[in-house]
């Protein structure tokens, strides 16, 4: 049985000043049902750009997909019609900012946001949908919902408004859920207690999750697969505990060393040298070469290709060649 | 990343200045524009043509009589005559008029955003209560008051213009202000008055160049609506007045209000074209929107 | 909003109206010459009887606080003066008038706001579109257009060429005993090209503003997160975006009010309006001062009315700012 997202071959393009470049290039990826699919790399790697695709929400033009195939149980979502885009946005699958303090309108109450997602899927009266609304907010556990339910975004903590936006997410009982840095800017604390909630609400709804971070740690609490991203292609895939334990990919392995490991007297913080190259200026060879320890001659001239290899599939000819 | 980027350092009104080059409309503002002075200018000290003198019959259509090739108005006086009499005035009322409002605008918006607390507040509220005042109504009775001379016109426009210019300027001063460029003068000793002409001002130059160019439109506009209603300075010719005094023949003869209308039109819109050019010279990131 | 806020702002607009009447007051003795002369105009130069009643009127002969005082006095009173030339009270002449020059104001702050508005929405939906480079251009000309002269030119058109409109007046003279109904038919045909004409420069501005506006927020984050529920385009653009990018519209025009006033001075000459600007345009010309105070009077007041308006429904549209003051 084939997976309840499947993502195939998709490449997508985008117009610049620079000319077109190819912001996801051969990017296959899969989640089940019930199974949550971490999404990992550096800001600028095309992690979000792959949400976006799923959503049908790159913004077009400049962006457009240029190959590949995008299929929900089944149904090819790069040939959907647009109204039926929107009729599966929100129902069949939803997503979760990065950002709960723009995210959210101002001008409307975060109980009617939550309320319009839900009449915009299901035939319910505004009533109905409101009291749902409340429900929801409860269920994700906002304290005295009734009355937040009133209240307007910039009322609300940040930690408060992710919750709102997972109510919202979650309000038509999506397959697929996209958490696009759910965390990333909100304390410490508050992310511990949305990733509590979001692997409650995976338990009660049964949906799949594709959890897009630059976080390892979150990808370790949270991931029961995960796949490394960098520069639009993905450059390693496997079980969470086999790519986290042996990383293969040295991005991989920067990506891992830098989290700080409590309790073993570093008191640096290590980060891997260098930026992720812009997409106009990547040349023929691996994106990473330029940051690489391992590079070789051959890394410049010839773009690694994602390939079974130990536990899982990597795609580096250092790797391959036996040279880490 | 193999092949290493350079950047030629570019001064900012360097950059404006190719930005502006580059941007048709802006340059045909110009041209036009500059068209237009320098047909005034020529009437101004060489045309010969008197606007005020009956030389042919009455509503003689343009393109009829060569020598009168815009024809003639209600009274058989040469149009084309009264155009290029008539820009000079509209033109340097116009300008003056900016003039003085970016005088006043300039200075009580730098003081205001400046000095903050009292000062700021007492400005505003002045301000405020000129924005109350409807800007030609009040220009009108200044006008009818002090009587209409060239001077008192575009005095009367620029006292009833400036708050807008005073509000923008508060604001890119307030907004300057706190830069780290204006810490590092202070800490070198500069005075306030050092600091807000040598440093602040500057730095706000550009969305003030652009205010002001666009203010020049409005008061060419402003000027011809007065003498449009008969409060120009009555010794002078002016588009605005030919408009006026030819109103009550519209319906026999089209062309003694359409031309000069059309001459204001055409100045106000070069200007403005100049002001989106400078504006967007100023602002490049805007446009890539 | 609380009513406190609400008491400050009318006590702060009624604070402006009274320096509008200090202004008057003080303008008038700024004038060269004897204020008397000044105030009974062109038509009291030589009665030396009428300009003695003035100065025992307006106290002329004492300190010029007091008068200053009785000024203010009468204008709390209701009192603007007498019109010299009108031989009428100031605030019946105005009354008479404020009625057309509302009606003339509101239609055309209406319209050119609703036709502004719906065309800078479309035009944002295609930032490089034909539609988006005509509301640029349509702008650029609205602004460099005399307005009393657009007036004239659309005269022209409406007379002679298309005589659909009537371009003059506010009612015909036959149907001045006719229904309710037909008579507001008819001031509604007569209003059409003054309305219009007045419309016109403003409505270009608001679809550039709009335009802009839109522009921006339709980039922000709640906009992605209305098209991740699956809102339709129609939705997204006039329910989640247009609701916020209307807040600098409002802020624009409660701004151009004044100026809105100011060009239905011109229209009104232009269009023989009954309303406020021809009082004013014919007082000026006879040099009834009182008049035109009075005139400067109501319309600053219209502007403080309008701002005070703008102030509450930005606060109604924008709930960050209810509760703050």
């Amino acid at each position: 049985m084939s997976a309840l997202l499947q993502i195939e071959d998709l490449r997508v393009t985008f117009n610049t000043r620079y000319g077109p470049v190819t912001a996801l290039d051969s990017v296959s990826l899969s989640v089940n049902a019930g199974e949550t699919l971490g999404v990992v790399g550096e800001s600028g790697c095309g992690k979000s750009i792959t949400a976006l695709s799923v959503m049908g929400l790159i913004p077009s033009p400049p962006g457009k997909i240029a190959g590949g195939a995008i299929r929900l149980a089944g149904e090819d979502l790069t040939q959907a019609s647009e109204a039926r885009m929107r009729a599966l946005r929100g129902a069949e699958m939803a997503m979760i900012f990065q950002e709960p303090m723009t995210s959210l309108n101002p001008v409307f109450t975060v109980g009617d946001q939550i309320a319009e997602a839900i009449m915009l899927h299901q035939k319910v009266s505004a009533d109905q949908a409101f009291r749902d609304a409340v429900a929801l907010l409860d269920r994700v556990g906002i304290p005295s919902p009734d009355r937040r339910a009133r209240d307007y975004p910039h009322q609300l903590s940040g930690g408060m408004r992710q919750r709102v936006m997972i109510a919202m997410a979650v309000s038509c009982r999506p397959k697929v859920l996209i958490a696009d840095e759910p965390t990333t800017a909100l304390d410490v604390t508050v992310q511990a207690q949305i990733f509590d909630l979001l692997n409650e609400i995976q338990r009660d709804f049964g949906a799949a999750i594709i959890l897009i971070t630059h976080d390892m740690g979150a990808i370790s609490e949270m991931a029961d697969r995960v796949a490394v991203m960098y520069a639009g292609r993905v450059i390693e895939q496997g079980r969470a505990d086999d790519v986290l334990d042996l990383p293969q990919h040295p991005y991989t392995r920067g990506l891992i060393s830098c989290i700080p490991a409590l309790g073993k007297g570093e008191d640096t913080l290590r980060e891997i040298p260098g930026v992720v190259p812009p997409l106009h200026m990547l040349g023929a060879g691996c994106a990473f070469a330029d940051r690489c320890a391992y590079r070789a001659p051959r890394c410049d001239s010839e773009k690694p290709q994602l390939q079974a290899h130990g536990h899982h599939p990597v795609a580096c000819h250092a790797v391959e060649e036996g040279r880490i | 990343m193999t092949e290493a980027t350079t950047f030629k350092a570019e001064s900012p009104a360097r950059e404006a200045w190719r930005m502006f080059r580059r941007n048709i409309p802006a340059v045909a503002g110009v041209i036009m524009l500059t068209g237009i002075v320098l047909a005034t200018l020529w009437g101004t000290f060489f045309y010969d043509g008197n606007p005020y003198e009956i030389v042919w019959a009455p509503h003689e259509p343009p393109g009829v009589t060569p020598e009168f090739p815009l024809g003639t108005d209600y009274l058989g006086r040469d149009i084309f005559a009264g155009l290029i009499a008539g820009g000079g005035p509209t033109l340097a009322v116009g300008a003056a008029a900016a003039a003085i409002t970016m005088v006043i605008g300039v200075s009580l918006g730098a003081l205001a955003g400046f000095y903050g607390g009292w000062v700021d507040n007492l400005l505003m509220r002045i301000t405020e209560f000129f924005q109350v005042l409807p800007t030609l109504l009040f220009a009108m009775v200044l006008v009818t008051l002090f009587s209409p001379t060239l001077f008192t016109i575009a005095m009367a426009i620029g006292v009833v213009s400036w708050p807008q210019t005073a509000r923008l300027t508060r604001a890119e001063v307030m907004k300057i202000k706190e830069l780290e460029y204006v810490t590092a003068a202070r800490a070198i000793g500069a005075r306030n008055r050092r600091i807000i002409w040598t440093v602040i001002l500057p730095n706000a130059a550009p969305p003030l160049i652009v205010s002001a160019t666009l203010t020049i439109g409005v008061a060419i506009l402003f000027e011809a609506g007065l003498s449009f209603l008969g409060l120009g300075d009555p010794n002078t010719m002016s588009w605005g007045l030919m408009i006026g005094s030819n109103r009550a023949y519209i319906l026999d003869a089209w062309w003694p209000v359409t031309f000069p209308g059309l001459a204001i039109f055409l100045t106000v819109f070069s200007v403005s074209l100049i002001g989106d050019g400078l504006n967007d010279a100023f602002n490049p990131k805007l446009r890539e929107r | 909003m609380t009513p406190s806020y609400l008491l400050r702002r009318l006590f702060y607009g009624l604070l402006l109206m009274l320096g509008v009447v200090v202004l008057n007051f003080l303008l008038i003795r700024l004038a060269p010459g004897d204020p008397a002369v000044v105030i009974a105009g062109e038509m009291g130069g030589a009665d030396e009887a009428l300009l003695a009643a003035i100065r025992a009127d307006y106290g002329l002969d004492k300190p010029v606080l007091t008068q200053l005082g009785i000024y203010i006095g009468n204008v709390l009173q209701g009192d603007l003066g007498q019109s010299f030339f009108f031989n009428q009270p100031v605030a019946t002449l105005i009354g008479d008038r404020i009625g057309p020059t509302i009606l003339l104001v509101l239609c055309a702050q209406v319209l050119s706001i609703l036709l502004g508005v719906f065309l800078g929405v479309i035009a944002a939906r295609k930032p490089n579109g034909v539609l988006s480079g005509f509301v640029s251009v349509f702008a650029t000309i609205g602004y460099a257009v005399p307005v009393f002269w657009t007036g004239i030119m659309l005269i022209i058109l409406f007379a002679s060429v298309f005589p659909i409109f009537p371009v003059e007046g506010m009612q015909s003279v036959r149907l001045r005993d006719a229904g309710f109904m037909i008579r507001a038919l008819d001031v509604a045909h007569h209003l059409v090209l003054p309305a219009f004409t007045l419309a016109l420069i403003y409505l270009a501005q608001y679809a550039r503003l709009s335009r802009a506006s839109m522009l921006e927020v339709l980039g922000s984050d709640y906009i992605r997160t209305a098209r991740a529920k699956g809102a339709s385009e129609r939705s997204v653009l006039f329910k989640h975006a247009l609701r916020n990018a209307s807040l600098p519209i409002l802020t624009v025009a409660g701004l151009q009010f004044g100026n809105l006033i100011s060009g239905a001075l011109l229209v009104e000459t232009v269009f023989n309006w009954p309303g406020m600007g021809r009082l004013a345009f014919d007082s000026i010309l006879r040099r009834d001062y009182p008049t035109i105070m009075g005139v400067l009077f109501f319309a600053s007041a219209m502007v403080v009315v309008a701002n005070l308006l703008t102030d509450l429904s930005y606060r109604l549209a924008d709930p960050r700012l209810r509760g703050k003051s």
